[in-house]
């Protein structure tokens, strides 16, 4: 073929060789093979989708590392309400031997009492500002010492509320029993009233959940009183009502509501893995083997029940131990799964990371490799187009 | 053979020579010039008389110059050049939408990441305030990612749309360039001559008007006739029939033919198919594509926002605000939400409850009613942009290369070399010089002839 001009081809040579030095000086100095979505558009997408796995493995991490403090605050809690019932238990044994007079008896309760007191202490443990055994309710204690009375603050004695004064649309009220470690709540529809809140306290007593004697009526100073012998504690938002507050000297001794809720809470760690991050103060210290029932009847008993009455409530505190060591295998159980969920994580993000690199990313050495035989090809064009370039037949006439 | 013949033959040789030295010098100054097929002297032999039975040659005969095309390469060159700039046109404006959907922490994937972690997060600890507020700030991020990708995409279009008539200018200047020389191309046609340099005029013309967009030529003796692919007219004659712009309703440059048809979706190659392409097809597919992707995925949110409980109690309001049609959802979502305490995290009003955050966390992996989840979505619009940023730019690169044999077949036949002209020129000049001696010789022949009959006297 004959050929008129060298100079495009030499260009166009040298213009692609550049390129290449180019591309190769940005791989060594980026350490990527993908700098853009075009240079492999495949691997940028699958990026998206691993850049997101990574975010979320670290955040499965971080929920680890802030669950693991909270479980093991709740463990420890257990611990020592093991520990207590344990000394409660001694106490008890050594109170219902026929030999203790009434007066160590009493000493003995009191110091059952100290330990009730502990007991429910842990029960409120709070870890950041989160009650850990309060169910999803999280932010007020979950135990409080209930009361026979409660009266709301609305009424007055010129105006007195009546059982025909209707509740707010939507309010709730709830009365948490001390005895029977159970919660009623009402929830208030449009047109409901203090009646109907009424026959709903009736149909509790019945059902067992609040205790026999429950009540609910006008007292004289025209306010609802929620009356219970065995203690409650209770809450409304109606503001009809008004706050629902404790009446003076009414509270219970050892007696302690629960009004928290049962709520699970479950907390992902994971891409199908997820654990449960709470124990529900009513399921560990009232229902089964009521640990703060049996607490209170121990106390009962050495105050004024006979040997074998002690005897039976110290039995009643072992299985309340044992039920509150069953409690915990889960616990312990999840906690476990949290350093092993972890660890898994953490290779997780080496993978990732793996995967990331040998998508987008290039081997240091490929890349030398790569910039050493670019800038070799490029030297060789230049060198080409210096020599070639020049060259006409006018060089050689005279 | 009389003295007066061989000096007619020697003047012949003079004038031929001097025309091919003329031809010469004119290719070496065009060397250089775009467009230009390099020219060669045409040269017969004279006709041969007859002198008392025997054949005389009567010299050389300068016939005139043809310039050295092959139509065929020329044509080629035209076609790869619309699709070069096709392409070049295409790339140009996906290397700047493509930035907007790389990874970094402004892209859609990153922010509608960090909107699960904050989420998860929010689950881990769902009285934190300040995971609540990092759950409405990481949602607020999202939005903006989605109004600046789909702002990218827009101000790009508006872009394109403008230059639309840009092209449009170019393309009725070059026509009306064309037309002015088709009369007198069709004069040196008809008298049987050789376009010339007039020829190279209107290739170069061509082929300045094939990088605009797809023309093709019909050579007539009388005219040439240029139309775009489709068949509308651009240059009949002499005649320059110009295209026309006109805006639609929505703000896009329409182009007409003379006769004032809608050819916008008929026009192909060039910078101008190029742009329009990249307007009207690439452009819309990619917003629509993230208009559905901003609009499903605020639905899905918003969804599993109302049936969770809020921090008061209540159900679930509205998190995104988004349009009630697709289109323009990604322009618009924004976040409606202004109070962390009301994402419904729970599923029973209470303080701590988290009932609801599952919920959240599966709409990243839960199929959109496009039938994938948002994160695979989002990918599959990367993959998409990756690939038609990669496919437009090997196109450019396969044109230039392709482009640059053609160019090579181009000058292999029209082309100027240096080297062969400078040894035509050292041709010419010594033939000049030869028949300069001749003429002299028989100059000096004459003077000796006119001498003969003063000689003896002296």
């Amino acid at each position: 073929m004959r050929v008129a001009n060298m100079v495009p081809d030499m260009q166009y040579a040298m213009q692609q060789s550049q390129q290449a030095l180019s591309t190769a000086l940005q791989q060594v100095s980026t350490s990527l093979r993908v700098n853009q979505l075009s240079d492999d558009p495949s691997a940028s997408a699958i990026m998206v989708t691993s850049l997101a796995e990574s975010a979320n493995v670290d955040q499965y991490t971080k929920n680890i590392s802030s669950l693991q403090s909270k479980m093991q605050t709740a463990d420890a809690s257990l611990n020592s309400v093991v520990t207590s019932l344990n000394s409660a238990i001694t106490l008890g044994t050594s109170g219902a031997t026929g030999t203790v007079n009434s007066e160590n008896k009493a000493a003995i309760a009191t110091q059952v009492q100290s330990i009730l007191s502990a007991v429910v202490g842990q029960a409120n443990t709070e870890y950041q500002g989160v009650y850990v055994f309060g169910g999803s309710e999280s932010t007020t204690p979950p135990f409080v010492q209930a009361s026979t009375t409660y009266t709301s603050a609305q009424g007055s004695s010129t105006v007195p509320l009546a059982m025909t004064t209707p509740l707010t649309p939507n309010s709730t009220t709830t009365i948490s029993d001390a005895s029977t470690g159970e919660t009623m709540s009402f929830h208030a529809a449009a047109g409901d009233t203090i009646a109907n809140l009424e026959t709903a306290i009736n149909t509790a007593v019945t059902a067992g959940t609040l205790s026999p004697g429950t009540s609910a009526t006008i007292d004289a100073s025209g306010n609802l009183s929620i009356n219970s012998s065995g203690g409650v504690v209770v809450t409304t938002n109606a503001t009809t009502l008004g706050v629902m507050t404790a009446s003076l000297s009414t509270m219970v001794a050892n007696a302690y509501a629960y009004v928290g809720n049962s709520t699970v809470d479950s907390v992902q760690i994971g891409e199908s893995t997820s654990v449960k991050t709470n124990l529900p103060g009513n399921q560990v210290f009232t229902s089964g083997a009521n640990v703060i029932g049996s607490l209170n009847g121990l106390i009962s008993a050495l105050q004024s029940g006979s040997s074998t009455q002690i005897g039976g409530a110290t039995t009643a505190i072992t299985t309340a131990l044992n039920y509150v060591s069953e409690q915990r295998v889960p616990l312990d159980s999840t906690i476990s799964q949290l350093s092993s969920q972890e660890s898994y994580l953490g290779q997780e993000t080496i993978t990732l990371t793996s995967q990331q690199t040998a998508l987008v990313g290039i081997n240091i050495a490929e890349a030398a490799t790569n910039l050493s035989q670019a800038e070799l090809t490029n030297s060789a064009v230049l060198a080409a187009a210096a020599k070639v370039l020049p060259q006409t037949l006018l060089d050689y006439l005279k | 053979m009389s003295l007066g013949t061989s000096l007619s033959i020697g003047v012949q040789a003079l004038n031929a020579e001097s025309g091919a030295l003329q031809a010469t010098n004119n290719n070496i100054a065009n060397s250089n010039t775009p467009g230009y097929s390099r020219q060669t002297v045409l040269l017969d032999e004279g006709t041969p008389t007859d002198n008392g039975g025997i054949s005389e040659g009567s010299g050389v005969v300068l016939e005139g110059f043809q310039s050295v095309r092959d139509e065929l390469i020329q044509n080629q060159i035209q076609s790869e050049t619309q699709a070069q700039s096709s392409a070049n046109a295409q790339t140009a404006s996906l290397q700047q939408i493509q930035p907007t959907f790389t990874t970094s922490t402004q892209d859609i994937g990153t922010q509608m990441s960090a909107l699960f972690t904050s989420l998860s997060s929010l689950s881990a600890d769902p009285t934190n305030s300040t995971n609540r507020q990092a759950v409405l700030t990481a949602g607020q991020n999202l939005a903006t990612a989605f109004n600046a990708t789909s702002s990218v995409l827009t101000t790009q279009q508006l872009s394109l749309n403008a230059k639309v008539t840009q092209d449009v200018s170019k393309i009725n200047s070059l026509t009306q360039e064309i037309a002015a020389l088709s009369p007198q191309l069709a004069e040196l046609k008809s008298s049987g001559q050789d376009g010339g340099t007039l020829q190279d005029q209107q290739n170069q013309l061509v082929l300045q008007l094939s990088a605009l967009t797809n023309v093709s030529v019909t050579r007539t003796e009388g005219a040439d006739t240029l139309t775009t692919g489709n068949g509308t007219p651009l240059v009949v004659g002499s005649e320059s029939q110009g295209l026309q712009t006109t805006t639609a309703a929505n703000g896009m440059v329409q182009v007409l033919d003379s006769n004032g048809a809608n050819v916008t979706s008929a026009l192909s190659g060039g910078d101008l198919g190029g742009t329009v392409e990249m307007r009207d097809q690439t452009i819309p597919s990619l917003l629509n594509h993230l208009d559905t992707l901003a609009n499903q995925f605020g639905t899905a949110f918003n969804a599993v926002q109302s049936s969770g409980t809020d921090g008061y109690g209540n159900a679930g309001s509205q998190f995104f605000s988004i349009p009630a049609v697709t289109a323009g959802s990604a322009a618009a979502i924004s976040v409606s939400m202004t109070d962390p305490t009301e994402i419904a995290a729970s599923t029973d009003g209470s303080t701590g409850g988290n009932g609801n955050m599952a919920s959240f966390s599966a709409l990243q992996t839960v199929a959109l009613p496009s039938g994938q989840s948002p994160t695979s979505t989002y990918a599959n619009l990367v993959d998409q942009v990756g690939s038609l940023t990669a496919n437009a730019s090997a196109e450019s690169g396969a044109t230039t290369a392709s482009l640059l044999q053609l160019n090579d077949q181009f000058s292999s036949v029209s082309g100027v070399s240096i080297d062969q002209e400078s040894t035509n020129l050292i041709t010419y000049q010594t033939a000049y010089e030869a028949a300069a001696r001749v003429v002299t010789t028989i100059q000096a022949l004459f003077q000796v002839t006119l001498a003969m009959g003063t000689a003896s006297a002296e």
